[in-house]
């Protein structure tokens, strides 16, 4: 073997001992492999270092509920640039003292990065109560980056949920109301009406009753007793009826008294002449004239809808006219409680027209309690007996067309007013007159002069008034962009 | 009058062999004769806008009874039963109900108990005047309820809504056709008050205003009509449909 | 013979004003029934109302909750039934949870009816009380509504089916009608959608889009948008939802579009009582002017 074969042969074991090496070397880098865990990947991935911590700015009760729920807004890590790239979102941690004195926490909620506030109720699930009022929690937000990487916020508090007596949002409401009731008041005085007490005193003694007999029923059956109930019923059945008076009766009784004296007791409130109205003599001096009876239909409404309640007041000018004029009419009724009272009605004003003989109860009839066969009788009657002039005043649905339809192939004058906005376009083309909406009730103020009524009317103007004011002032403000006052002005409940 | 009663005789006929002969069509299924009866009384009803006959009559006074039937029923099943029978006496409604057997009994409901035979006693001549009170309870509770709610979204959230600027602007700059819609929406809102305003005569610029409102409140009134009109004619066509497709098999749906 | 001519034009004026209406009532039918036969349709656009509801839907996340009102009658059901289905299959298709109830005891059925045509057939892996429930119907018109607001299971104790409702795991998380995203109400009156937006979306600080019939949308108007999210108003409505529909989910042409396929009829009526509205004026305006000629040509 010559020298360059011995060199050769000598590296041989070194080569061989670097292959052996490197193949356990290998095996030892994919041993290794199988044994490393996320922490060591972490671990051997380029450390990121934790974020800034966001910064709690206030942490309180939520305003204007029932309690149970806390309101959080902190301000935003200052390594959050909104686009999650570096944090990702953040966490709220509450806490609370156990029976041992020792804190517990939960983690109440994720949220996005972003976002800088939460509003805390509590858990739902299974039933349990969700943040119960007057119990001291503390809150921590947590900001992160990944599931290892975050930082912590300073745990802020203690703060209780509690509910609030009063709701501060709904003050506009509120003042509105009584506004409302005060304007109404005031002018009822002012038309010479009086103003009755005794509601403010009734109306709560039978609140207190009902609640006192609940709570002693709940005695007697279950033996659970709530004492604060029993005795708070009293000022929270009286404190509406309380406010009410104080403001309505206490301001504007006095301020209609003052100015119904200062004319010297003789107040005439002022409404504009109703053409529909007018339009009344006319159509019973027709029938007159004609020999033919006059139809006054009352609608299809309940004694207790205001429409129906406005339409008694006028059936009982038509029907006081009628009676001067002799002439004849039928008032076919939907409601037998309606028919009752326009019984009354009608037999009241033919006695104040000095006809009582000539009333007839069978004027007024009930005919049935189904709409659309109500209005195949009152067709029929109109085809029949071809009335000179027909009312159609009160509440009415879809018979509406069908009646002033079938009246005008009868060739009757008529006359119609409805509170039904959907109803009033089919009046208006098929009649002569129509009172749209609020006309009516101004038709039964105009015709009764009735201090409640005129005095209502009167407030409801006053309150078209503030309206249209108040929508100016929006506008312009709305127009030249001054925001803050617009959301002064306008509600936000 | 012989021959009309013999032609009312012979369509009296003709309306049976049409009826039979269309539920001969579907193979006296069960399914054809419910389609069939339902086709039949819409031809009655819409035979009024020739001219009132028996047929109409028949299917009118039909749908009146069902109608007052389904209501009492539905009354009976969704309101006395689980409000109020459920209440008192559980264990009663067990075979219908049975989730609501388990629960306990709560008196409370007592009182509207009464409050409904108060409400009763308005057949009773002697006794009516009894009814009354329950039924102030629900004028008083109804209008107290009702004063609030229409006070804040039909009163001061309308004040909110007409607080909208006559200029409109959009990202691209002013906006003619919102402009116009605002100012549109903001003289009407204000006309349309004027004409109610009660106190004051309707003269001069006042009585202009005034007459501008009812311009509008026609135009309104006017748009009102027209989809009342597409509401009607929607109602037919869907009638159509079912006469021509369910019915005639014509079409198919 | 001038005379006669003018009496004849007369007479024919008249003949033309006093038109029997039965006439007018076969054109009508005609109208409707001609494009119903032959599948006469036109396409619609949403217009912003209709796709103000409809992005409110489709922009709520998967699970969120729904509350869908049934407050009309079999008799209403031509127009709303189309908006009904298009909702709650859209609904469905969002992977939202459905809750059903009524204010109007008619309501009843038709959710059934609903929930047979719509869900069961077109999304079978829904399961009743998981995905979806049926509250039925609960007497008290605005005065549920009132109650509900703040706490559902004083007023619901089982489901229309009999369930009890604590048993249910939709019903587990939710407590009052605050924990519903939005609440779209099926109004043909009273109660209605109206009655929703007082009584619950106001109060309650929860949106409310509305789906009425055509006689009660001109009412709605005012409350949108700032009380009211979105409106379909009438067949028409229901069209353009529809329509919106096919824009995004190419799969809802597959199934039934009344609404859409009763728009032809609908478009092809209207026009022909305008030609009626526009030739009665016409007619009107003609004879009146003759009468004053008349009346003038018989003074001198």
């Amino acid at each position: 073997m010559n020298n360059f074969c011995k060199t050769r042969l000598k590296f041989l074991p070194i080569l061989i001992f670097l292959f052996l090496a490197g193949s356990l070397m290998a095996q030892t880098a994919e041993d290794t492999a199988e044994v490393l865990t996320e922490a060591d990947t972490a671990e051997m991935e380029p450390q990121l270092p934790p974020p800034a911590p966001a910064k709690i700015d206030s942490v309180k009760d939520t305003p204007n509920d029932r309690g149970h729920s806390i309101d959080l807004w902190w301000s935003l890590s200052p390594d959050d640039d909104g686009t999650g790239n570096y944090v990702t979102g953040y966490e709220i941690w509450r806490f609370e003292k156990t029976e041992t004195g020792e804190m517990d926490s939960v983690r109440r909620k994720s949220v996005p990065y972003a976002v800088g506030y939460f509003t805390d109720r509590g858990d739902k699930d299974n039933g349990q109560d969700p943040l119960p009022n007057g119990k001291d929690y503390w809150y921590r937000i947590r900001t992160i980056v990944s599931k290892t990487v975050y930082s912590d916020s300073e745990k802020f508090g203690p703060v209780q949920a509690e509910g609030q007596w009063y709701h501060t949002g709904k003050t506009p409401l509120a003042v509105a109301v009584l506004l409302f009731s005060t304007f109404t008041v005031a002018f009822i005085v002012i038309a010479g009406g009086s103003f009755d007490f005794k509601p403010f005193i009734i109306v709560p003694i039978i609140s207190v009753t009902f609640i006192w007999i609940r709570e002693i029923v709940l005695l007697l059956i279950s033996g659970s007793f709530s004492f604060q109930t029993f005795i708070l019923a009293v000022p929270f059945s009286a404190v509406g009826s309380l406010g009410l008076f104080i403001i309505a009766g206490g301001i504007g009784y006095p301020i209609g008294r003052y100015i119904h004296k200062q004319k010297g007791g003789k107040v005439d409130l002022y409404v504009r002449p109703l053409s529909g109205i007018n339009a009344v003599d006319e159509a019973i001096g027709r029938a007159t004239e004609m020999g033919k009876p006059i139809l006054y239909v009352l609608g299809l409404g309940t004694a207790a809808d205001i429409a129906t309640i406005c339409s008694f007041t006028v059936l009982g000018r038509v029907a006081k006219k009628v009676a001067e004029h002799q002439s004849s009419l039928i008032v076919p009724c939907y409601d037998p409680i309606v028919m009752t009272v326009a019984q009354e009605v009608v037999k009241n004003a033919y006695a104040e027209a000095g006809r009582p003989d000539t009333y007839d109860d069978d004027m007024v009839f009930f005919v049935t309690q189904s709409q659309f066969a109500y209005v195949a009788a009152v067709n029929g009657m109109m085809l029949r007996q071809l009335p000179a002039s027909n009312f159609y005043l009160g509440l009415f649905y879809a018979e509406s067309l069908l009646l002033a339809e079938t009246g005008s192939l009868a060739g009757s004058i008529q006359i119609a007013g409805t509170d039904q906005v959907a109803q009033l376009p089919f009046f208006i083309v098929a009649c002569d007159y129509t009172l749209i909406g609020e006309e009516l009730y101004a038709a039964s103020a105009y015709l009764s002069k009735e201090p409640i009524l005129l005095g209502s009317l009167k407030a409801e103007d006053w309150g078209k008034s503030i309206f249209i004011f108040l929508a100016i002032v929006g506008v312009i403000a709305a127009t030249f962009g001054w925001q803050n006052f617009i959301d002064w002005l306008a509600i936000r409940l | 009058m012989k021959t009309g009663r013999l032609v009312s005789i012979a369509i009296f006929i003709l309306v049976i062999a049409a009826f039979l002969f269309s539920w001969w069509r579907s193979d006296w299924s069960k399914s054809g004769l419910l389609v069939t009866t339902g086709a039949f009384l819409t031809l009655f009803i819409l035979s009024f806008l020739y001219k009132d006959n028996p047929y109409y009559k028949f299917a009118e006074h039909l749908f009146v009874g069902v109608s007052a039937a389904y209501w009492m029923m539905m009354s009976f099943w969704n309101i006395m039963v689980p409000n109020l029978v459920a209440k008192l006496y559980p264990s009663l409604v067990g075979g219908a109900l049975p989730a609501l057997a388990d629960k306990p009994p709560d008196y409370l409901f007592f009182i509207p108990m009464v409050l409904g035979i108060m409400l009763l006693m308005r057949l009773s001549p002697k006794g009516g005047w009894i009814s009354r009170w329950a039924l102030a309870f629900i004028v008083g509770t109804t209008a107290g309820l009702n004063l609030i709610r229409y006070l804040r979204s039909d009163f001061i959230r309308q004040i909110d809504n007409t607080m909208i600027p006559l200029v409109a602007q959009t990202d691209a700059g002013i906006s003619f056709w919102g402009s116009f819609s605002n100012i549109v929406i903001f003289i009407g809102v204000l006309c349309g008050l004027i004409y109610f305003f009660f106190s004051k005569e309707h003269k001069g610029l006042f009585g202009g205003a005034a007459r501008l409102g009812i311009w509008i409140l026609m135009l309104t009134f006017g748009a009102g009509f027209g989809y009342t009109v597409m509401a009607r004619i929607s109602l037919l066509a869907g009638r159509m449909s079912y006469l021509f497709g369910d019915w005639l098999r014509l079409i198919n749906q | 013979m001038d005379n006669m001519d003018n009496s004849n034009k007369k007479s024919m004026l008249e003949r033309l004003l006093l038109i029997d209406r039965r006439y007018v009532f076969i054109c009508i039918a005609l109208a409707v029934i001609i494009p119903i036969l032959f599948h006469i349709s036109f396409r619609e656009i949403a217009t912003d109302i209709v796709r103000d509801l409809y992005e409110e839907i489709d922009e709520l996340p998967p699970g969120s909750r729904i509350m869908l009102s049934f407050d009309y009658a079999p008799t209403t059901a031509p127009e709303i039934q189309p908006m009904v289905d298009a909702i709650i299959w859209h609904a469905a298709k969002k992977n939202l949870k459905i809750y059903m109830m009524a204010v109007w005891p008619t309501g009843h059925s038709l959710i059934g009816q609903t929930i047979d045509s719509v869900l069961i057939p077109e999304f079978p892996d829904l399961v009743d009380g998981v995905d979806y429930m049926n509250l039925g119907y609960k007497a008290g018109n605005q005065g549920l509504i009132r109650v509900i607001v703040d706490d559902i299971k004083r007023m619901y104790s089982t489901d229309a089916n009999g369930t009890d409702i604590d048993l249910i795991p939709m019903m587990k998380t939710v407590t009052s009608l605050k924990d519903m995203d939005f609440i779209v109400s099926f109004g043909g009156g009273f109660p209605g959608v109206k009655e929703w937006i007082l009584f619950a979306g106001d109060p309650g600080n929860i949106k409310v889009g509305g789906c009425c019939t055509a006689v009660s949308a001109p009412l709605l108007y005012p409350y949108y948008p700032n009380q009211m999210v979105g409106l379909l108003g009438g067949i028409k409505g229901a069209a353009e939802y529809e329509s919106e529909m096919i824009k995004h989910f190419p799969e809802f042409r597959r199934r039934p579009t009344p609404a859409l396929d009763l728009m032809g009829p609908q478009t092809i009526a209207h026009i022909v009582i305008m030609f009626f509205i526009i030739f009665g004026n016409v007619m009107y305006f003609i004879n009146r002017a003759r009468e004053r000629k008349l009346e003038d040509t018989g003074r001198r």
